[in-house]
């Protein structure tokens, strides 16, 4: 406690990604209907085959009611309130490149540091780059396309590969999954799609960066990943949102399919706005992601969570295929008043799957972080393993760290192991460190940092340094 | 007493013993010895039927008998006994009541009848007395808690207990004080017979002061490379073991 | 009111001026609330359909027994305490030793029923004050029909040497009853006593629902050893719990025996209220053929400076069951707080089902909890070695899984607690003679 005092006297330093891109947009007025989910799609212009897909997953979701059981608490959103589409009025000509996009909307994700030119630095990535509703473009499509991968927004891919995205969309979170993913089902814009074909590895890492600008906005990306049997991809997101005084909606839905053999790597840095130190504004994250790995397929999930007011998220892998692994690695970091509710769901349906979930929250301020995560071994999971991992760190003594962890097993043969811990940044920690020179703001950083090695290694490495930072960033103002 | 022939086994998928031959009559003691990773406790535990080892070819045959074809606990009833270098702790079940199932077991195989726990008991303590360990690590968990001393006086005297015609001491002098060792060593002592053999798996040379060999085995690269008697384990201490495992690859080829 | 409602409800309480209010206010509580169902988060895993689709419901039986036939049910041997006996819910006087009650003794064991007017005022005075009913359907449920009961009332620094043993037996009966068991332990400043709770069954058909709630209040100082042994017959349904209230460096020392039933539930609720307090619970449950058991743990360290510490085993049989949910809740002021839990499973069949959540909820930084959970098999490496020593693997298997239990076993104080239990536990491992002859 007494640590409190020296690590509640930080610097407050800004959200650095809170500002606002000043473009005409067109947005639809706030509102939900049938007509909304039909404007949507018209404006996409989808085939009929995905209006009815909509409009199923529209009449689902008015039958449902939003999830009570997470650890979080804030008004209830009102879904009427809400603006469903909004694109910079710039796209509606609908460039064929990203050269062709408005220069302020490319200089917005140039000052977030995202690599939109294909000579900038991080020419190993291939970006999607999706601005409210709409995707801007994808970047490297050429390269990508010698190798046979397609990297594309889903909206295009909706025309180019129906097929694909047909089969897919959908089968690993059906539209009325949940209250979220109905509605994402009902409303989404736009998102990315990936398929790697049969034994490909896919030559460069992809990364889709979401950024919500427009006031009053929702956003509901899709994102489908197939890989195909034998085939590697390494896909990582990132979100960011401006500062703005009331609450934005965000309710994703993500869905990766492993055939036999194949990997995919899904990582996420989300920093979404996560309101001010009083607690005003940032963006609620409602947000569905599972994947279904089959026979010796591999779905790793790395996640930095440290934005967003509110945080709703468990990706989750459903090991279908004997020998099928799945991996959780999480950081969830909240501050002053946000409230985050993650963690995972391991569904062990094949002979010897494996999972593993290393979960690491900190709690910083007067806000709650919560694990919640499920291990079903089901009666088919023979020689399967889960080993968990969840260890929290508080900072200070205003906010609250919470473990949620479902264990259900029906196979002997199963084995599962769970263990959490509870610790502080300790006086002796920060003494030492002191003691040998190092001031206490650095010296926080340095023992959540170490406490986060084992998820950052699961990170790519560009990624790696930058989650560290934010980390650092989103820590300011909680010692003290 | 016991023949092995060309025994191959392998962990995991790696290969460790690659051939090995040893011929030990009854009343001999033979100790192996050889660098780390030599396969020295991998020979111990193929003989007593440890799962993870695969053995690929050859033969074990204890008086006649195909060991590798027996489950453990068969084999123990035969009377092969592996003293373990690391004895598991087994919280929650009784040393006496796991020593009672053990000595009852064996000698049912003999067709004997299982000892009342009284006489039972009296016997335990005997042999508790004679590796010097409290009487009170009887009632303790198997090994529970126990130190790395206390672990291999059980185990020896789990030998005393079971009289079993071929025991292989796996590294018991690892870990142990010169008090300790002597006691191990006494109770081994105690126990050769005419018709009992004895394989002592050691590093070092030290045991052999105190358990005299009849013959010295240097195993490395998973055969036995040289032979000799009880000076060669005086020749290794003073030499290492670099230059027979510099033969063994020329011997090879 | 619902039929989930009135079926409950169907046991009046007696008229008692006693426990009046207690009725009342339990009444109004479980009316208010919902019928569990799988969406309800504490009913999760454990369906209570048993227990309300019964045609004709569980209402109040008076039954005839012959005492004598139960003498040896009732005995716990070699078990020095003073006994107070219940069969189908009444007092047996044949089969207890005489209430412990007078005005010069500091030590009193009696019933409500029975209670002077000193003893009801400390009845009055504390009497549901440990539960909190709104969140407990099943302790509402108690409050409101529960009739009479036992007060174990220990007075200031006494130290009572002898144990209390409070056993319920039931018998078999052709019509479906309830039977309400109520337990009232006061513990004043420096007190210590050992309370050992006891449910059984004869072996027949059984068709009692007993719902059984025990609230303690822990004085300052005091120290309460309390077990807790279901042994009831698989047809029975048990549901209720413990509700425990510690003051300042109060002790609370339990062990809790569950063999599994129809439905055996149990809340098992402990406040640190002042500070410096500790719990110490030991758990085990042991469900095999259909049986189903269900413990629900909630530490609620509401204060600085306490400590729990939680250890629960279960194996899991044939089609079997288990249901574990140990919640560790720090306030926000209970800074320095150590609390641990550990809960680990062996599923014996591949129709056995076990699910386990151990939660932790904290809101201070100052604190050491951790929890862990596994669902394992027996260890492969103790396997061997007992194989290499000769004992057959089927044996060993038998060892294993008995010595898995039997580590929390050891160390219970009470050595005749330990005396019965044990050849129960083995018969339940060791089917076959054979193999349960180096156990129990």
């Amino acid at each position: 406690m007494t640590d409190n005092a020296e690590i509640d006297r930080q610097i407050d330093r800004e959200y650095e990604a809170g500002f606002i891109t000043d473009v005409e947009s067109s947005t639809l007025p706030p509102g939900l209907n049938e007509d909304t989910v039909r404007f949507i799609s018209k404006k996409k212009g989808e085939p009929e085959w995905l209006l009815e897909w909509r409009l199923k997953a529209f009449a689902a979701w008015k039958e449902m009611t939003p999830p009570n059981w997470a650890q979080v608490k804030h008004p209830e959103v009102d879904f009427q309130d809400i603006s469903y589409f909004s694109e910079p009025k710039s796209m509606e000509d609908r460039p064929q490149s990203l050269d062709e996009v408005d220069p302020e909307l490319i200089a917005t994700y140039v000052k977030l540091g995202i690599p939109v030119h294909e000579h900038a630095a991080l020419a190993g990535v291939a970006v999607d780059v999706v601005f409210d509703s709409v995707s801007l473009g994808t970047t490297f499509r050429e390269k990508l396309s010698e190798s046979g991968v397609i990297f594309m927004p889903i909206s295009e891919a909706v025309h180019k590969h129906p097929e694909l995205v047909k089969k897919y969309m959908g089968s690993v979170v059906p539209q009325r999954d949940n209250f979220y993913s109905a509605l994402n089902s009902a409303v989404f814009s736009d998102g990315s799609f990936v398929y790697i074909p049969k034994g490909v590895r896919c030559p460069m890492e992809l990364s889709t960066y979401f950024r919500i600008n427009e006031e009053n906005t929702g956003q509901f990306e899709r994102t489908l990943i197939i890989a195909d049997e034998g085939s590697h991809v390494s896909y990582l997101e990132g979100c960011t949102a401006p500062m703005r005084d009331e609450n934005q909606l965000h309710a994703a839905v993500v869905e990766l399919v492993a055939m036999d053999d194949a990997e995919i790597k899904y990582s996420t840095v989300q920093n979404w706005y996560p309101g001010d130190s009083e607690g005003k504004g940032g963006i609620y994250n409602f947000v569905t992601k599972r994947g279904i790995a089959h026979t010796n397929a591999k779905i790793s999930w790395t996640q930095v969570e440290t934005g967003s007011a509110i945080t709703w998220k468990y990706p989750s892998c459903i090991l279908k295929g004997d020998n099928s692994v799945g991996e959780f690695y999480s950081v969830a970091l909240t501050n002053n008043f946000q409230e985050a509710d993650t963690g995972t769901k391991m569904i062990h349906l094949g002979k010897n799957t494996k999972s593993t979930i290393i979960s690491k929250g900190i709690s910083a301020g007067k806000s709650q972080n919560a694990y919640r995560g499920l291990v079903r071994m089901g009666p088919g999971a023979k020689g399967a393993r889960n080993y968990t991992q969840c260890d929290s760190l508080l900072i200070g003594d205003k906010c609250g760290a919470h473990t949620f962890p479902y264990i259900e097993s029906k196979n002997p043969s199963a084995i599962v192991e769970h263990e959490a811990t509870t610790s502080k940044v300790s006086d002796e920690q920060l003494f030492l460190c002191q003691q040998r020179g190092i001031d206490t703001e650095k010296a926080v950083s340095m023992i959540v940092n170490g406490f986060c090695k084992e998820v950052f290694k699961e990170l790519p490495m560009e990624f790696a340094v930058e989650a560290g930072k934010l980390l650092e960033v989103s820590l300011e103002g909680s010692v003290g | 007493m016991l023949t092995i022939k060309d025994l191959q086994a392998s962990v995991e998928d790696k290969e460790i013993l690659k051939g090995l031959n040893l011929d030990i009559k009854p009343g001999e003691i033979h100790a192996i010895m050889g660098p780390n990773g030599a396969g020295k406790s991998t020979l111990g535990n193929v003989l007593a039927g440890r799962e993870d080892y695969e053995v690929s070819g050859g033969s074990a045959e204890l008086q006649g008998t195909d060991l590798l074809e027996l489950d453990p606990e068969e084999r123990a009833r035969l009377g092969v006994f592996l003293a373990f270098q690391y004895p598991v702790e087994i919280p929650g079940v009784s040393n006496l009541e796991f020593l009672k199932a053990s000595v009852d077991s064996v000698r049912a195989a003999q067709g004997k009848e299982p000892l009342d726990s009284v006489s039972f008991l009296k016997l335990a303590r005997e042999k508790c007395k004679a590796v010097d360990l409290d009487q009170s690590f009887l009632k303790r968990g198997v090994n529970e808690g126990f130190s790395g001393g206390e672990k291999k006086r059980n185990e020896i005297m789990q030998m005393m207990l079971l009289e079993p015609k071929l025991c292989i001491l796996d590294e018991t002098d690892s870990g142990l004080d010169i008090d300790a060792l002597q006691v191990v060593a006494k109770g081994v002592n105690s126990l050769r017979d005419p018709n009992r053999s004895f394989i002592v798996v050691t590093h070092y040379q030290r045991l052999l002061d105190y358990i005299v060999p009849d013959y010295v085995h240097v195993l490395a690269n998973g055969k036995i490379v040289k032979t000799g008697g009880k000076e060669l384990a005086l020749e290794l201490e003073e030499k290492g073991y670099s230059w027979l495992e510099d033969g063994a690859d020329n011997g090879a080829q | 009111m619902t039929d989930f409602h009135k079926g409950l409800l169907a046991v009046n309480p007696a008229d008692s001026d006693l426990l009046a209010a207690l009725n009342k206010s339990g009444r109004d509580s479980f009316l208010q609330q919902e019928i569990p169902t799988r969406k309800t988060e504490a009913w999760k895993y454990t369906s209570l359909n048993a227990l309300t689709s019964h045609e004709e419901g569980y209402g109040r039986l008076a039954t005839n027994f012959n005492a004598n036939e139960l003498a040896t049910l009732s005995n716990i041997p070699a078990l020095d305490a003073h006994r107070l006996v219940f069969v189908n819910g009444q007092y047996s006087s044949q089969l207890s030793s005489s209430e412990l009650s007078s005005s010069e003794s500091s030590a009193n064991v009696v019933r409500f029923s029975q209670a002077n007017s000193e003893q009801q005022k400390i009845i009055a005075d504390n009497i549901g004050s440990a539960i909190e009913q709104d969140k407990h359907l099943f302790a509402a449920l108690n409050n409101a029909i529960t009739n009479d009961g036992v007060l174990v009332h220990i007075g200031k620094n006494e130290q009572l040497k002898q144990n209390i043993q409070i056993t319920h037996i039931s018998t078999a009966q052709k019509k479906a009853f309830t039977v309400p068991a109520r337990i009232l332990i006061v513990l004043e400043t420096g007190a210590n006593a050992t309370v050992v709770e006891h449910f059984t069954s004869t072996g027949d058909q059984q068709n009692c629902f007993i719902n059984a709630i025990t609230e303690a209040k822990v004085g300052a100082n005091a120290r309460l050893n309390h077990y807790r042994l279901q042994l009831v017959e698989e047809n029975s349904i048990q549901i209720g719990g413990v509700y425990v209230d510690l003051d300042r460096d109060a002790n609370y020392d339990s062990f809790q025996l569950g063999l599994g039933a129809k439905i055996v539930r149990n809340d098992i609720n402990v406040n640190h209220n002042v500070g410096g307090s500790h719990c110490e619970l030991k758990g085990v449950y042991l469900p095999q053929n259909k049986q189903l058991i269900d413990f629900h743990s909630n530490m609620e360290h509401k204060v600085a400076n306490c400590t729990t510490n939680e250890v629960f085993r279960g194996i899991m049989a044939d089609k079997s069951k288990a249901v574990f949910n140990g919640r560790i809740h720090i306030h926000p002021d209970a800074q320095k707080t150590l609390a641990e839990l550990s809960n680990k499973n062996l599923l014996l069949s591949n129709e056995a089902t076990i699910n386990t959540k151990p939660e932790l909820e904290i809101y201070a930084d100052d604190v050491r909890c951790a929890h862990g959970a596994t669902i394992a098999q027996l260890d492969e490496e103790a396997r061997f070695y007992l194989q290499s020593r000769g004992i057959s693997a089927a044996e060993a298997d038998v060892m294993l899984s008995f010595g898995f239990i039997n580590e929390l076993l050891e160390n219970l104080e009470l050595e005749a607690v330990r005396d019965l239990i044990r050849p129960i536990l083995a018969k339940r491992f060791g089917r076959d003679e054979e193999l349960m002859q180096h156990i129990g």
